[in-house]
């Protein structure tokens, strides 16, 4: 157990690690934009989900994982329906404004009907040197396979292209193993969050999961070593005594992050999720032998289901009841954007079951930038309150 | 559209579409698999394999257009369904799950197939009604197409078709035929090109008919091309054209300006648009919506033929295609201008309409306007909004001059 002088050392370090991720995350276009002067390296942006970062790194680009901006989106206004999805609307009206002037290329998978059409919108309205729709299969059946290598390798051809260097299967395999290498220890931390909720809050987590979509990932692998030696060991919490309520998540992202803060603020701990910007992200790894391409479509086929995809035998309500389950979650909390339809089709029936299992639910509609933060904190808080009251939960509202 | 004599074929039509409907009780009755499709998909593989195909979406427009779609929603949005959500899926889940069927009731389907070329929408309900009915689902993923269709896409799309004509045979414990499979699309070929010539009396001046007629008139190439009676359907309606014609029946009276619609008609308020727009002397000639049923069937490659045709509808192209197919119909047909319907209810078709607006009026010179509505939900509808927008329209229309003055006839010779 550490003393005191070494406790205090313990939490500057941390502190000075957490302080740089959260310097980062206030303006990500900013700090990528000095990262590229910097490093002289190109950047090459991607929009949630599953786009191949491996391809861009291997090519020597930057990858920059758009999650869109904390401001009005009003600009994206003229050209996309307000009942798009706040991500849309947001990441858009960051081009708009020119804050994603300095990429060298942007590629949106093609994952449901905004994103089908946000690159045509974009290309017109504001186009970027290399804009390309990453057109991943929709369904999980062997004749997928043999197109999806087909398909990452026009974006690898493109993604050359744009860089000037050649992606050999050498680079590219690196470029796997620094990944998985990355994912591994972001799951690693995430499990001592889930163990030990003092020591990392929920935020933290996810600002650090956040952090990964555009931190370089050879410092992104320090940073995450240097917390993870500082925290194993340490002993400020211990989740099942700690009377704090275990929770999961399922949605695509958690956005605004003031919901982890009111999580934090009344005691909760998130142990699961299926977010985009959380296990969907953090748990696929690409095998590491073998032809790097088939390794990266073997990775795309065999993610968590999610809403975008048909995955054929894996049902996402086995998936969610087992993933809480396995966690230990005492309750679900939905998280969805407002207007995103796969979400929308997929919650009934997934609340359903989820309910069947006797698992107490509470969804949230979210919008990037948006959100009342009080009514959220009450609801969150009552939420919680329930749980570890052992009351019924909160139908009505969440319908 | 008001005074004219109403179409003689109307009565075979209702005749010939309850004929199909009775059709799926029979092969219930025979144990043939009655099987959910999407108006874009292979029709042409279910029918020859002898199965029943069955088009939820044709219900939604049906309970739309007697306004009873919001009904129908409710009851879905009761069970969780959001009322952002298609408009058709919103009214096929709210019958499924509910005891009484005002609209008529969906048909229990015993297999779900979908392809999503069209959109998203579509394999997120049908494979929701899967899990509801506890029926297969079977999707076929058409990636979209950007540039001329590639050799990746296409190769994928026919490996997914021997993989659905697997799971076909499995199901059916038959052999496929594939002699059959190509009557089936000889017939679906000549359909369409029936279909075609008929949407393509539109460009004459004045014309016997326009796009509110095609709407009324397009149920059979949506369900039953591929069958003997929608070839003898479609050639009834050109007969009955052509003497229309003769007869000087126009579709609008005194037709003095012609406009392309984009997409799908408000179903609800189909009559209320029709009679706008023929109240100002404009006829609608032209939609890519009733144009999605242009399919030309290659018999030698079967599969490949299918491929091409059910991936490139223009739904799937890029932005700039798009437009570009949007001005060929404006060209084509030699329209005055263009009504963009940006439609709650269908984000592949109204996501980049604001933009295309722009786009097309610089590059045709031509005035063209955005309505917002839906095509189904009139909650979501309001009629003083779109009659504003299109009064200022038309106005822009009427400083144009009329048709006649400008230009005759598009690039379309009618046989």
């Amino acid at each position: 157990m550490p003393g005191g002088t070494e406790e205090k050392e313990f939490k500057s370090i941390a502190e000075e690690i957490m302080g740089k991720i959260r310097r980062s995350l206030e303006d990500p276009a900013g700090y990528m934009r000095r990262r590229k002067s910097e490093r002289r390296q190109k950047v090459v942006g991607w929009l949630l989900t599953d786009i191949p970062e491996e391809l861009i790194h291997a090519a020597g680009a930057l990858p920059f994982g758009i999650t869109g901006g904390r401001e009005e989106h009003s600009r994206s206004d003229a050209h996309l329906q307000n009942w798009a999805c706040s991500m849309a609307r947001s990441c858009l009206d960051m081009g708009l404004q020119g804050k994603l002037s300095f990429l060298d290329g942007l590629l949106i998978p093609h994952i449901c009907d905004t994103t089908r059409n946000l690159g045509g919108i974009w290309r017109h309205a504001r186009p970027l040197a290399m804009m390309e729709n990453y057109l991943l299969p929709r369904q999980t059946r062997p004749s997928a396979k043999t197109y999806l290598v087909g398909e990452l390798g026009r974006l690898k051809a493109r993604l050359e292209r744009c860089t000037g260097s050649e992606i050999t299967a050498g680079k590219l395999s690196e470029s796997i193993s620094l990944y998985n290498w990355n994912r591994r220890l972001l799951r690693k931390l995430f499990g001592l969050h889930g163990e030990k909720p003092g020591l990392l809050s929920n935020r933290a987590i996810y600002d650090i999961i956040k952090s990964s979509l555009f931190i370089p990932k050879e410092e992104h692998n320090e940073l995450l070593q240097e917390l993870i030696d500082h925290l194993t060991g340490e002993t400020a919490g211990d989740g099942r005594n700690t009377g704090h309520v275990r929770l999961a998540l399922s949605g695509k992202v958690c956005d605004p992050p003031e919901i982890m803060d009111a999580l934090d603020a009344c005691g909760a701990v998130v142990v699961a999720d299926d977010l985009a910007t959380g296990q969907r992200y953090i748990s696929a790894e690409a095998p590491e032998t073998g032809d790097p391409i088939e390794a990266l479509a073997q990775r795309q086929l065999s993610r968590i289901p999610c809403a975008c995809f048909d995955t054929g035998e894996t049902d996402r309500r086995r998936f969610l009841t087992d993933l809480i389950k396995a966690s230990g979650a005492a309750g679900l909390i939905f998280l969805h954007l407002k207007y995103c339809e796969p979400e929308n089709f997929d919650y009934p029936d997934m609340r359903a079951a989820v309910e069947a299992a006797g698992i107490p639910c509470l969804r949230l509609e979210t919008d990037i930038g948006g959100v009342s933060q009080g009514q959220l904190e009450t609801r969150l808080q009552a939420f919680v309150e329930m749980i570890k009251g052992g009351t019924d939960v909160d139908r009505p509202a969440a319908l | 559209m008001t005074d004219r004599p109403p179409f003689k074929t109307a009565g075979l039509l209702k005749k010939l579409m309850s004929d199909y409907y009775a059709g799926g009780n029979r092969a219930r009755e025979k144990g043939i698999p009655l099987v959910w499709v999407t108006a874009v998909f292979p029709v042409e593989i279910v029918y020859a394999a002898g199965l029943f195909p069955y088009y939820p979406e044709n219900f939604g427009a049906l309970a739309a257009a007697r306004k009873l779609a919001h009904v129908l929603s409710v009851r879905a949005e009761a069970r969780g369904y959001s009322f952002d959500l298609c408009g058709y899926a919103r009214c096929g889940i709210g019958d499924s799950c509910a005891g009484e069927h005002p609209a008529g009731e969906i048909e229990r389907p015993d297999m779900v197939f979908c392809c999503n070329t069209q959109c998203g929408s579509l394999p997120k309900w049908f494979q929701s009604a899967a899990r509801f009915y506890g029926v297969p689902y079977f999707l076929l993923d058409s990636p979209m197409i950007e540039g001329a269709s590639t050799t990746l896409g296409r190769d994928y799309f026919v490996a997914q078709l021997k993989e659905m004509i697997d799971f076909i045979e499995i199901s059916t414990g038959r052999a496929f035929d594939f002699g059959r499979l190509a009557e089936v699309m000889a017939l679906s070929t000549e359909t369409c090109r029936l279909w075609n010539e008929i949407l393509d009396t539109a460009a004459l001046r004045p014309a016997p008919f326009g796009f509110f007629d095609a709407c009324f008139h397009m149920a059979p190439i949506v369900t039953m091309r591929g069958t003997r009676e929608a070839v003898w359907y479609y050639r009834e309606l050109k007969k009955e054209l052509e003497s229309r014609m003769a007869g000087k029946i126009h579709a609008v009276p005194g037709e003095r300006h012609k406009i392309y619609w984009d997409h799908i008609p408000v179903w609800p308020k189909l009559r209320w648009f029709s009679e706008y727009f023929s109240g100002r002397g404009a006829l609608v000639a032209a939609s890519q919506y009733t144009h999605s049923w242009t399919y030309s069937f290659d018999t030698s490659r079967p599969l490949e033929s299918l491929a091409e045709n059910y991936t490139g509808a223009y739904i799937n192209r890029s932005f700039e295609q798009r437009v570009q197919m949007k001005i060929n119909f404006i060209n084509r047909y030699g329209l005055d201008g263009f009504v963009l319907f940006s439609n709650r209810s269908c984000k592949p078709n109204s996501f980049g309409l604001y933009d295309k607006q722009k786009v097309i009026s610089r590059r045709t010179g031509l005035p063209g306007v955005v309505i917002e509505g839906d095509m189904s939900d009139l909650r979501f509808f309001s009629e003083e909004q779109v009659k504003q927008r299109l009064d200022v329209f038309i106005e822009q229309l009427e400083k144009g001059g009329e048709t006649q003055d400008k230009k005759q006839g598009g690039g379309i010779v009618w046989k």
